[in-house]
Order: C-alpha cells, then sequence, then structure tokens
C-alpha cells in the first residue's frame, strides 16, 4: 500500500519553478546531480527527486519547507549521502535539500567544550578545524559523514565504549518543522532543558519530522596519552571473549574493533597492512594520563593471555596510529573491493554484551548456509557488529541469500534481547525488522510522526512502517 | 497488576476521568498538581532481571531505588547517574519520570544517558514497550527518553531498563579554599585536562572535588592538585545529593540555574555551584527571581524555582515558546488522546519541571 501519493506533474513543476526563481543555480534538475542524490552507499535502487536545491541559512531551508508543505511534495534532507539503508532514495520524487553549503561552524566555545555547528560540517572538518584548541570531537563512523546527517541518524563510531554516540553528545538543535517553522530545542546549558527532551527526538528521526539546521555539539579534551594496539587470535570466539571480559570489568577502553580473518584479509590486501595474519584480530586504543594508560594496558594484556591472544603490536605515534584506523576505517570498502563488482549488505545487530559470542556464531552459521562470501567488522565493545555480505547483484539467486541471511542475522540478534540496527537505521530495509522489534509500539511512533508531519511530507516512506 | 492499570486507564479515558500517576511521593514538590484518582506505583515492584555480567538491569516501577542501588552494589556496580532520592521508599519510576540526576551527572551522564528501554502505559491503556537492552539502538524514534523527566503526562512506566556502571576502584575527594571564580575556572580546566572526576560542588567558599576511578589515575590527580582530604566524603557527597547540607536547609527560597559551565558567579546571592559550574543553586526571593532568570538565560540555560517560591512562578514548560508549545501537545496527545493523565505545564505547587 502507497503511504504517499506522488504529487501531480503540474504541482511539482511549479514548485520546481518556484525554487529556480528563489535559489537560481542552487535549485538543480540535471539527471546526473538528482542521481547522485538518489541514494546512499549500498544498494542503489533509483528513486530520483525531482530537484536538489543547495539553501545556505535557516531561513533558506524554511522557505523550501514551508513550500512543499504547502503543495504537498515530499522533502529528503541530505547531508554527505553515505547512509546505508536506503534513506536517501526518493520514492516518490520531490525536493532533496542538500545541506554541504550550511558548512560553517559557528561558534567553538573551548572553556565550556562546546561547539554550535550547520548541519552540512562533516565530522572530518570539525576536527580540522578545532585541532588547535586541543580539543576533539570523538563520533567517527567509517565515513566522513556531515554532523546534520549524523545526527539524524544518531550515528556512532569505533570510540562509542567511551564517549557515546551521537544521542549522548549533541545538546541542542535548530530545526526546521515540516510547516517552516524554525525552532531550537536545548539549551547552551549542558545538562538540562525545560519540557520534554525533543532534542532526543529529533536525533534519529532520519529527517522524517524536520531538518536539523544547526546543532550544539559536546567537545573533548585530546588525551595526555593515546595509545593504539593490535592482538590477533587464532579463534573468533577468543577474541569475543576477550572483549566481553573488558567489559564486564569495565577497563575503560577508548575503541575495541573486532575484525574476522575474512575482513582482516580484506584489510591487509586494501590497506597494506604489514606483519599481520588473515586472523581474529581486535584493534584497541587507550585514552588517559600517561599512569592510567600504562595500567589499562596491562590489564587488557593479562585478559588477552587468558585468551591466547598473540603479543600487542603498538602505535603510540599519530602517523602509524591514523594508518591503523584509517585500515579500520575503510574495512566497508576493503570489503567491497574483496569480490570486484559485488555488492554488499551491511547487517547491524546489536546485542547485550554477554550475547555477543552466542550472536556471533549464530551469525556464522547462518552464512555457512549460504554460498556467499562474507566478512565481520564491529565496535563490539557495546555489542554491535556488521556482517558485510558480499553478491552478484546480476544474480538474483544471491541477492535473495544474501537478503534472506541479513533478515535472519536481524532476527537472531532480537531474539537475544537486542536490536536488528545499532547505528545504521531503519531507512527503507528494515522497516519490516523494526515491527518484529517493537510490536505495538510501533503505532506510537507513526501517532508521533502523523501529529508532527501531518502531510506526511518529510522523508516520507522511511523509518516508520505507516500501515 | 498491570492488567488492572490498563482496565483503570481505559475506564478513565472512556468516562472522560483524571488519574495521577504516584510513587512515594517524594519528588511531588517538582510535579505537576494531581487531580482525579492516584494509581500508586508501589505496587508493582521488583528486580525483573538482573545478571550483572549483561551490565544490564531490569527494573519494576515502584521498586525502590535504595533495593536498585543494593542489589548494584553487592554486584560491584551502579547507577552511574546517582539518582537523588528524596526520601527513604523513592522509586525508580519516579526518578526515571522526574528525570534528575546527581553529582555524578556532569561526568557519568543523566537519567536519560542510561536508560536502555521502558515500558509504559499509555493513555489508551495499551501496555508498550520502548528500546530494549542493548547500548545502541537506532531502530526508530528514541520514544523511551521522551519518557525520561515527562511527570506522568505521557502514561504510566512499568518496567526500565539501565545500563550498569561498575562501582570506581578507588575514589578520593580534596577540599580546596577558594572564591566563585577560581572555583569555575578549576572544575571546567581540571575536567577538560582529564582528570577523573566525578563529582564537582562549590559551596560556602571551598571546592569540593571527588576523583575516583582506577587507583593510578585518581593518585595521580589528588598528587597534582593538592587540596585538603576530606574524611568520610561518601556521607558528605550523600547529603550534598540528597540537600541535606546546610545551604539547603537554609534557603528560604531556592532556585535552580542550569546554565553554561563556564557562566561567571553571581556575588550578590548565596551561591552554590555544582556539575562542573552547569548548576547553580541559589538563595533568592521573590524580588530576585526575575534578575535570576535573566542572567540565566544570558548564560545559554534558563532558572527555576525549586523549593519555596510562589506557585505564580512561570514553570519551565509554561514559559516555552509557541511552537514548542505545540509541538509539546502533539506529543502529549500521541500520547494520551483522551487527557487522563496530567499535562506537563499543570501548574505546579512549587518547582519546575525539567529533565537532568
Ligand atoms: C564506509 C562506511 C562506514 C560507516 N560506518 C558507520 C559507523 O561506524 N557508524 C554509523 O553510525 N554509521 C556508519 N555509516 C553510515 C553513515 O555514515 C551514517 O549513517 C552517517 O551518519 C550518515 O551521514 P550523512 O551525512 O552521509 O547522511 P545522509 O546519508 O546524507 O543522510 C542520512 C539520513 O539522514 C537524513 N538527513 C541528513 N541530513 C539531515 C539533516 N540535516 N536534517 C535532517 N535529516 C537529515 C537523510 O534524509 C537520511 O534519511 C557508515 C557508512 C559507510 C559508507
Amino acid at each position: 500500500m502507497l503511504v504517499f501519493e506522488r504529487p501531480s506533474e503540474t504541482a511539482v513543476a511549479s514548485a520546481v519553478d518556484a525554487l529556480r526563481k528563489d535559489f537560481g543555480e542552487r535549485a538543480v534538475t540535471s539527471h546526473s546531480v538528482r542521481e547522485h542524490h538518489s541514494h546512499g552507499e549500498g544498494m542503489r535502487d533509483a528513486g530520483l527527486p525531482d530537484v536538489v536545491v543547495f539553501p545556505e541559512t535557516n531561513e533558506e531551508v524554511a522557505s523550501i519547507v514551508k513550500l512543499c508543505n504547502q503543495a504537498r511534495i515530499p522533502v529528503i534532507a541530505f547531508g554527505t549521502g553515505t547512509s546505508l539503508e536506503g534513506h536517501l532514495k526518493a520514492l516518490y520524487g520531490g525536493v532533496c535539500i542538500d545541506l554541504s553549503r550550511m558548512n560553517n561552524i559557528l561558534q567553538v566555545n573551548a572553556e565550556d567544550l562546546d561547539c554550535r555547528v550547520q548541519a552540512g560540517v562533516t565530522r572530518e572538518q570539525l576536527n580540522a578545524e578545532i585541532r588547535s584548541t586541543g580539543l576533539f570531537f570523538p563520533i567517527d563512523p567509517g565515513a566522513n559523514a556531515s554532523l546534520g546527517g549524523m545526527s539524524a541518524t544518531r550515528a556512532s563510531g569505533t570510540n562509542a565504549v567511551r564517549y557515546g554516540t551521537m544521542k549522548e553528545n549533541i545538546l541542542g538543535l535548530t530545526v526546521v518543522t515540516p510547516d517552516g517553522r524554525i525552532i531550537k530545542t536545548g539549551t547552551r546549558a549542558r545538562k538540562s532543558s525545560a519540557g520534554y527532551d525533543l532534542t532526543r527526538l529529533y536525533v534519529g528521526s532520519e529527517g522524517t519530522l524536520g531538518i536539523i539546521t544547526e546543532i550544539q555539539l559536546k567537545l573533548y579534551g585530546v588525551p595526555e596519552r593515546i595509545s593504539a594496539a593490535v592482538c590477533q587470535f587464532d579463534e573468533l570466539s577468543n577474541a569475543v571473549n576477550v572483549v566481553i571480559t573488558a567489559m564486564q570489568l569495565g577497563i575503560p577502553m577508548a575503541r575495541i574493533e573486532l575484525l574476522d580473518e575474512v575482513q582482516m584479509d580484506a584489510c591487509i590486501k586494501y590497506s597494506k597492512l604489514e606483519g599481520f595474519a588473515a586472523k581474529p584480530t581486535l584493534f584497541m586504543e587507550f585514552h588517559g594520563t600517561d599512569a592510567y594508560v600504562a595500567e589499562q594496558i596491562e590489564q587488557m594484556k593479562s585478559i588477552t593471555a587468558d585468551y591466547g591472544g598473540s603479543d600487542y603490536r603498538f602505535a603510540d605515534k599519530p602517523e602509524d596510529r591514523t594508518k591503523l584506523w584509517k585500515a579500520r576505517h575503510d574495512a566497508y570498502w576493503a570489503g567491497m573491493s574483496y569480490k570486484p563488482g559485488n555488492q554488499a549488505f551491511a547487517t547491524d545487530s546489536c546485542v547485550p554484551i554477554s550475547r555477543l559470542a552466542d550472536c556471533i556464531a549464530a551469525a556464522k552459521a547462518e552464512i555457512a548456509k549460504t554460498s556467499l562470501t562474507c566478512m565481520i567488522v564491529g565496535h563490539v565493545g557495546d555489542g554491535n557488529f556488521h556482517v558485510q555480505i558480499s553478491f552478484n547483484p546480476d544474480n538474483a539467486q544471491e541477492r535473495e541469500q544474501a537478503e534472506t541471511a541479513a533478515a535472519q542475522i536481524a532476527r537472531i540478534a532480537i531474539g537475544m534481547g537486542g536490536t536488528c540496527t545499532g547505528e545504521h537505521g531503519i531507512g527503507i530495509h528494515k522497516l519490516d525488522a523494526l515491527k518484529e522489534e517493537h510490536g505495538e509500539a510501533v503505532d506510537v511512533m507513526r501517532t508521533i510522526k502523523k501529529a508532527l508531519d501531518p502531510n506526511n511530507i518529510m522523508n516520507p516512506g522511511k523509518t516508520i512502517p505507516m500501515n | 497488576m498491570i492488567e488492572t492499570w490498563q482496565q483503570q486507564i481505559k475506564a478513565a479515558a472512556a468516562k472522560g476521568e483524571k488519574l495521577a500517576i504516584k510513587g512515594s511521593g517524594s519528588k511531588s514538590f517538582l510535579a505537576p498538581v494531581r487531580v482525579g484518582l492516584t494509581l500508586d506505583t508501589r505496587s508493582h515492584a521488583g528486580i525483573v532481571e538482573y545478571d550483572p555480567k549483561e551490565l544490564v538491569i531490569v527494573v519494576k516501577c515502584g521498586t525502590r531505588v535504595a533495593d536498585v542501588e543494593k542489589a548494584m552494589a553487592d554486584a560491584g556496580q551502579m547507577l552511574a547517574f546517582e539518582p537523588p532520592h528524596f526520601g527513604d521508599d523513592s522509586t525508580i519510576g519516579g526518578t526515571v519520570a522526574a528525570g534528575i540526576s546527581g553529582p555524578r551527572r556532569a561526568y557519568a551522564g543523566a537519567v536519560r544517558d542510561f536508560v536502555l528501554g521502558a515500558k509504559v502505559i499509555d493513555g489508551k491503556g495499551d501496555h508498550l514497550s520502548f528500546g530494549g537492552k542493548v547500548m545502541k539502538n537506532v531502530a526508530g524514534f528514541d520514544v523511551s527518553r521522551l519518557l525520561v523527566g515527562s511527570f506522568g503526562s505521557l502514561g504510566v512506566i512499568t518496567e526500565v531498563a539501565f545500563k550498569c556502571l561498575p562501582l570506581p576502584k578507588a575514589q578520593a575527594t580534596r577540599v580546596f579554599e577558594m572564591d566563585a571564580a577560581t572555583a569555575i575556572e578549576a572544575m571546567n580546566r581540571w575536567y577538560a585536562e582529564a582528570d577523573p572526576i566525578t563529582a564537582t560542588t562549590w559551596v560556602d567558599g571551598k571546592l569540593h572535588v571527588r576523583f575516583a576511578g582506577a587507583e593510578p589515575a585518581v593518585n595521580t590527580a589528588v598528587q597534582k592538585r593538592g587540596g585538603e582530604a576530606l574524611v568520610n566524603d561518601v556521607d558528605w557527597w550523600r547529603d550534598w545529593r540528597e540537600q541535606r547540607h546546610a545551604f539547603f536547609a537554609s534557603a528560604k527560597e531556592l532556585h535552580r540555574v542550569s546554565c553554561k559551565s563556564t557562566a561567571p558567579a553571581t556575588d550578590d546571592m548565596r551561591t552554590a555551584i555544582e556539575w562542573g559550574g552547569a548548576l547553580r543553586w541559589v538563595h533568592a526571593d521573590e524580588a530576585s527571581a526575575a534578575k535570576i532568570r535573566y542572567q540565566a538565560s544570558r548564560a545559554g540555560g534558563y532558572a527555576s524555582v525549586w523549593r519555596g517560591g510562589a506557585s505564580t512562578h512561570a514553570s519551565a514548560a509554561q514559559s516555552l515558546s509557541d511552537p514548542l508549545k505545540d509541538i509539546h501537545a502533539k506529543i502529549k496527545a500521541s500520547f494520551d488522546p483522551y487527557n487522563v493523565f496530567p499535562s506537563l505545564s499543570s501548574s505546579a505547587g512549587e518547582g519546575a519541571r525539567q529533565g537532568g
């Protein structure tokens, strides 16, 4: 059943005309630009917006949304297009708002450890521009995503165990509501705000409740000492058990990433890592004072020794660390190039930490039922891992196998008290899994969506199943 | 119990009656005025699930906070937002609904950061489950966090899953004689320099800093910063959290100011400062309330009357801008279409509603 009726061609044409008049060359209808904005990473089934607009101010965003609301035309926000679940596909055409020209850092308040940015600022841009202050912003999804997109997807990264995810690091937002009003949620006050916690409602709403135009973010002091280490294992289960033990003991790791033997093989080849075997591997990083880091490393060494881990390879120099984490962040691309021409689904289960070993074993068993190449990588410190399932897109049977395995892995995680998505979100691909996971609670989410966006113009067809 | 409550809510909805949700009443002074029949959450109590290895505890709403903390301490864990009890029998449901956190708030996170999932009976009598038991979940809207600080206006929170953290291995509190401005600067700088700080309070000309974590880290910090040791610091922080310190007792009217952590000190009114500077408690009277609110908004935050103020003060929720009020009303209606539960802005006797 359709959840949105495609606007008439004349309605669209007159909206496009109006936008061209207001935005001139910043309203683009060329096929290549529309195509570029019709998908994120991941599957590329087409669904083109009718026009892509590049606003520069909150007021310009508001004017676009107002126009679309009056004409009942879909509005889809676009950050950097790295989302993985079909979030950006223009199912019913409409107007894509590309926020990349809203890329100003509005304030850096070094003493208050916070900053305010426009939605189009990317995480790498922010960190480059605040480097001289001795501060950094920790959330680092594998892609150089926009902070607006990261807010909209409640993104996280390799150091969520220590610094949390986007939801813990946003103090407030400026949002353009579906009727074109500009609202501010939260305050500069670090801790509290009046009334319901609207900030947390917009964070992770995937563009379905409003357009985020500004974000107030927490910043952190660069620790005195940062030490990265790699440890390899013969058995995947041993590596997983190290993670579980470390978390249960409360060792404050900044990062702890798991790569299985296939993923490690792909990364060694793609990122030219030297001196490592294609074996299950943990990438770790420790933050703190000299004494504190030394103690954490000693504790970890005794745990890895219990599980037959190798000696540690340390990367303490900034350039070595950068190379190591770049290899980790490139794991997705390493996987994609492992089988050239293939496409991939990345599952995104998250389970209670004590079930992590069981869940990964069950996922492996699921994979073994297929003939496909799969690899596992994950921010396992919080129970989250990805199985990248590679398949030939021209082979219907392979695609079906991949879809079945991905759905089954999500189901296994839900069955263990976990979720189908720890960080990538629902988009269009996980609508069924959301129902399975949340049952009747989806009704309340739908009611909220209907109440706040009565014309259903904000990224229709995504995130919340409307029927 | 759940079915009984569901029936009660459905009946109230059908008859256009009101229901008010109440735990032990320890935070009533903050809550909207109750009208209608009271639904007492204490009859639904107990720990549903707690395997310390999972780092998650699932608790029924009527469970005493003290019982939860006891069970967790026995397993070497804690609720890291350090909830103020304000009464021996304060409940978990009330803690989440009031959304207030204690001294560790600025360093470990707020209630909402530790709520992994929650169950709630909405105003139609449906029992719903949001979030879950995992550290990260981005499936759909983040509804469980809307419940934090909702003061019973959206539904009956029946069960909550919290993230657990291990108790720190070592702890030490140091006291420094300094004026407010110096204390604000020190709290912010030391934290930025990554000292293992878990609480800060400046009161009566003294800055109290609690360091906690692994032993070497605590020792290094103590050596680096100096100060005087505070004996019985566990009791001191408990009294502070419970607002049993003389500073609170002597206030006729107490205002709570939430602001950016570096906001300058105001020296014309008796003040205590905590959360690294982000929370200020001010002794004031009716006449100076407007000035405090003005200063708070200049400092990027807001002020509200906590205790002792006259009911004419605009509550936090009432001072929202029109579009925000509109969104609040829509959220309220999404949960509670028949208005069975009190609204967040129904005028309170004292205090104000705020997440913390
Ligand atoms: C190699 C690779 C690695 C990745 N690793 C991680 C990871 O470790 N952790 C993780 O969480 N994710 C990861 N992702 C997924 C992706 O990077 C994140 O989801 C990211 O937050 C998307 O940001 P974006 O700017 O690209 O948003 P887009 O893809 O442009 O948009 C994503 C969604 O947000 C909406 N949106 C974008 N901007 C706004 C706005 N300003 N206001 C309202 N809605 C908006 C869009 O409409 C869309 O629904 C990875 C992706 C890739 C390709």
